[in-house]
């Protein structure tokens, strides 16, 4: 065991595991200084975390599995843990026999692990042991008894047509009491999905959701693509936070490499990024004010969202900055005219946003709508894991940006804006604040952009490497986790969006609140379907 | 007072030529003010000539209700714009009977309404009819008494009759009484014409509406008299109010085309005075909260009830 490669700030956790866990670690791996991996038996995985949140605060950010058995004759499951004050991450690494294919759950201590852990189940055929809901969940009951995410399942398989049971939903009885099914097809362009809501006249006792009705194989499509081309996948995964997935997945391939991208580009990763931030939270903020029918604010809203996806399109061609990033940097370089541009976009756009912000606050109709209605209360949100916007209403008080800063966040000044009253009012005060960050945080880096090459060269991948890549995109943070194969490809990417994290607290947030109040609380969470269901 | 079929023809034309206009002007100034471009005014017809068009998709589980229920609704509020001097004093139905009748039409309407909404046991129609119901209930008796106010000083509840009390010189506008009851039928005309604060017409949340709700399920032509059904008791609620409480340049029974298309150029003015009001409202306003909603209708209440009460304490 050698610690030498660990960061200093991650140095105390990794001596602490060692001591404490020492004898029951098989092997030790620390490709990157602020990425360490602990292989152990799947017996640890509930006693370590539990030992290292409530030691050093470190948190549980993704659990997924991973088909070594070419390579090593086993199933590896990762329990991914973020270490935010020390700036590092954590994984645990368990084998899983294919002999016994099963793995103990720790949803019971974790309820955040629900759906992730069921994705595994359905995904791999690892069977939960202990699992409250073992039920299906990423691929829905009409799937054959099929592992997509296995190595001999074929990318082009044809699956028979659905037969048996179509899925029975949670009854809820009592005088009275209704259901009133939504979805998963809906009005307005938004993608399926569906909730079943169980009211008593007005007020929802309970909500189901089911998602995942948009499986794409998006993850099982990443180990057939060159990774030059992937980038362009990672686009897709869900399109308002394109530039952040692809960000993200560039990230772990650059990791994966040991190749930086150089300070300019990571300047103009920056930028995008905060780009894609502003565009996508002006349009939320007006379309919570149009959820209440305070349409004139959304008016509003809509044209500064225009102007900043006409400012995205002078940078880099694209309104919805598609095709701008790119392995070891990025695609385009910006001219002093460009950057210009960027500053004159900000220094119009923070007035307007000011009387934007402040028509809504001056309406005491639209502020009695958003004020109490939809709450998440801290404590539920730190059970459920949620994270991004939703969670930093409600006392999550961490940032990516800050904790692990990736790009040229290590060049600006942040401050994260958190609240604790987990209200529809503080979702849109969090992106108020956010916006006005972003603002800022644009004019630092538009002001000393490195001068240099925007593109570092990155060869052929070796193989066998691991890697995290992550961003923190508008809604929340992004991972993407990759295990390289020979001849250039992933073997693995295992793709983690905030969605996923922050569905099941929309039921949480909505218990007690009436039907008509929906909208704008999903609203204001605002998650992907897509980015839900890779 | 005889039946006249050429004023009876006349109105019937105008009120179906002007309620979809109406809708179609209250659209445009709304877009105006939010400064978008918007649709025409005359949209609306474009829209209803749209619909009549169209074929039906009906629901399996639908019963005779529910291809009933367009008839009534739209019928009720044509009759129901009978009975309100438009153009002319007296108003051509006013025979048959007065606010009461006006009131019992517009429920008989809303009552099938509502049934429409229930019958395809859509989960979003029965939230609908029973949120309209809910409404209603509170809506309807603040509107009668608010009528009432203006009856107990015409000694009818005949509404030309009324219109004629309130034309005559001794009567003076701006009695407290009158303004708390026009102020009392303003906010049953947002109630009732499901505007912002109550409604949202313009919505596509299935969740939150009231009257688009109901009628989800309809589509072509019962869907054309639905919402041309819609816009004439709008229209019917506003020319209450412009002209039962502002008869100006109303014209007489005996009035000559001159007379008549004055009166028809003061209706014009006062309506989009009126749908100027609604639109400001519709615009500066968030939606309320559902159970909020009563809360501005008991206002309305309140305000009817003091206006009655006015009405004895300053006679």
């Amino acid at each position: 065991m050698n610690l030498d490669r660990v960061s200093p700030d991650l140095r105390p956790i990794a001596e602490d595991i060692a001591r404490r866990f020492g004898n029951r670690i098989d092997a030790w791996d620390t490709p990157r200084p602020n990425e360490v991996y602990v292989h152990a038996s799947m017996d640890l995985a509930a006693g370590f975390c539990a030992h290292l949140h409530r030691r050093w605060n470190v948190r549980l950010i993704a659990v997924f599995a991973d088909d070594f058995r070419n390579e090593g004759g086993v199933f590896h499951l990762y329990y991914a843990l973020a270490a935010d004050a020390a700036h590092g991450f954590v994984f645990l690494r368990a084998p899983v026999s294919p002999d016994t294919p099963q793995f103990t759950s720790l949803a019971n201590a974790i309820p955040a692990l629900n759906w992730q852990e069921r994705e595994v189940q359905d995904m791999f055929g690892l069977k939960l042991v202990g699992h409250p809901n073992p039920r299906r969940c990423a691929l829905h009951d009409d799937w054959p008894e099929v592992y997509p995410l296995r190595k001999d399942f074929g990318l082009h398989t044809v699956l028979p047509p659905f037969q048996g049971e179509r899925h029975k939903f949670r009854q809820v009885e009592g005088e009275g009491v209704f259901q009133v099914p939504v979805g998963p097809v809906h009005a307005g362009i938004i993608e399926p999905g569906h909730f079943l809501f169980s009211v008593a006249g007005e007020p929802v006792l309970y909500l189901q959701l089911r998602m995942f009705y948009v499986h794409k194989g998006a993850e099982k499509l990443f180990e057939h693509l060159p990774p030059p081309h992937a980038v362009r996948l990672a686009e897709s995964i869900s399109g308002d936070s394109s530039f952040a997935h692809a960000t993200a997945f560039c990230h772990a391939i650059e990791r994966a490499a040991n190749v930086e991208a150089p300070p300019r580009a990571r300047g103009i990763r920056s930028v995008c990024l905060e780009l894609e931030r502003i565009y996508n939270h002006v349009a939320d903020i007006g379309a919570i004010c149009t959820d209440v029918a305070f349409v004139t604010a959304h008016m509003h809203a809509m044209r500064l969202k225009e102007a900043v996806l006409c400012a995205c399109e002078e940078l880099t061609g694209s309104r919805l900055l598609r095709g701008m990033a790119c392995l070891g940097g990025v695609r385009f370089d910006w001219d002093a005219g460009q950057i210009a541009l960027l500053r004159a976009l900000t220094a119009r756009l923070r007035p307007e946003f000011d009387s934007l912000v402040e028509l809504i606050d001056g309406s005491s109709s639209t502020r009695d709508r958003l004020e109490t209605t939809g709450i998440l209360q801290p404590k539920v949100a730190r059970d459920l894991g949620v994270v991004g916007i939703a969670g930093r209403a409600s006392g999550f008080d961490h940032d990516l940006r800050r904790d692990f800063p990736h790009a040229a966040y290590d060049q600006v000044k942040i401050s994260v804006p958190v609240y604790q009253a987990g209200d529809v009012k503080h979702r849109l005060q969090v992106r108020v604040d956010e916006v006005r960050e972003s603002f800022s945080i644009v004019e630092q880096l538009a002001a000393r952009l490195p001068a240099g090459p925007v593109r570092s060269e990155i060869g052929e991948l070796p193989a066998g490497r691991v890697a995290l890549g992550y961003v923190e995109g508008w809604r929340g943070e992004i991972f993407h986790w990759i295990r390289t194969a020979p001849g250039n490809r992933l073997a693995r990417c295992k793709i983690k969006d905030p969605s996923l994290q922050n569905w099941p607290a929309l039921s949480e947030a909505i218990l007690g609140n009436i039907v008509p109040d929906f909208p704008v609380v999903n609203k204001s969470f605002n998650l992907s379907y897509s980015g839900t269901d890779r | 007072m005889n039946l006249d079929p050429i004023h009876l023809l006349l109105q019937t034309l105008l009120l179906l030529a002007l309620a979809p206009l109406l809708s179609g002007t209250i659209r445009s100034w709304k877009a105006k003010l939010q400064n978008r471009r918007g649709p025409r005014p005359w949209q609306a017809f474009l829209d209803i000539a749209k619909f009549l068009r169209k074929d039906m998709v009906i629901p399996e589980h639908a019963s005779w209700i529910f291809h009933f229920a367009p008839y009534v609704v739209f019928l009720s509020a044509l009759l129901a714009g009978l009975m309100v001097p438009m153009l002319r004093i007296p108003a051509p139905l006013s025979l048959f009977g007065g606010a009461l009748a006006l009131v019992g039409l517009l429920a008989l309407g809303r009552f099938f309404l509502a049934l429409g909404g229930l019958d395809p046991a859509s989960a979003f129609g029965g939230m609908g009819s029973s949120r309209e119901m809910t409404v209603s209930a509170i809506a309807e008796p603040a509107l009668m008494l608010a009528i009432f106010t203006v009856a107990i000083t015409a000694g009818s509840t005949d509404l030309s009759q009324m219109a004629r009390t309130t034309q005559s010189t001794a009567f003076n506008l701006l009695n407290p009484a009158h303004v708390l009851a026009f102020a009392a039928i303003f906010i049953v005309l947002l109630a009732e014409t499901g505007r912002i604060p109550v409604d949202n017409p313009a919505t596509h949340l299935e969740l939150t509406m009231i009257h688009e709700a109901m009628l989800l399920e309809y589509s072509g032509r019962y869907l054309a008299y639905m919402e041309w059904g819609a816009s004439v008791k709008q229209l019917v609620l506003m020319t209450l109010l412009v002209n039962v409480f502002f008869p100006v340049g109303l014209a007489g029974a005996d009035a000559g085309p001159l007379a008549l298309a004055f009166s028809l150029a003061a209706y014009a003015a006062k309506l989009l005075a009126l749908c100027a009001a609604v639109v400001v409202v519709e615009t500066t306003n968030a939606k309320l909260r559902l159970f909020r909603v009563p809360d501005l209708l008991s206002a309305a209440f309140v305000l009817a009830a003091l206006a009655l009460l006015s009405m004895f304490l300053f006679r």
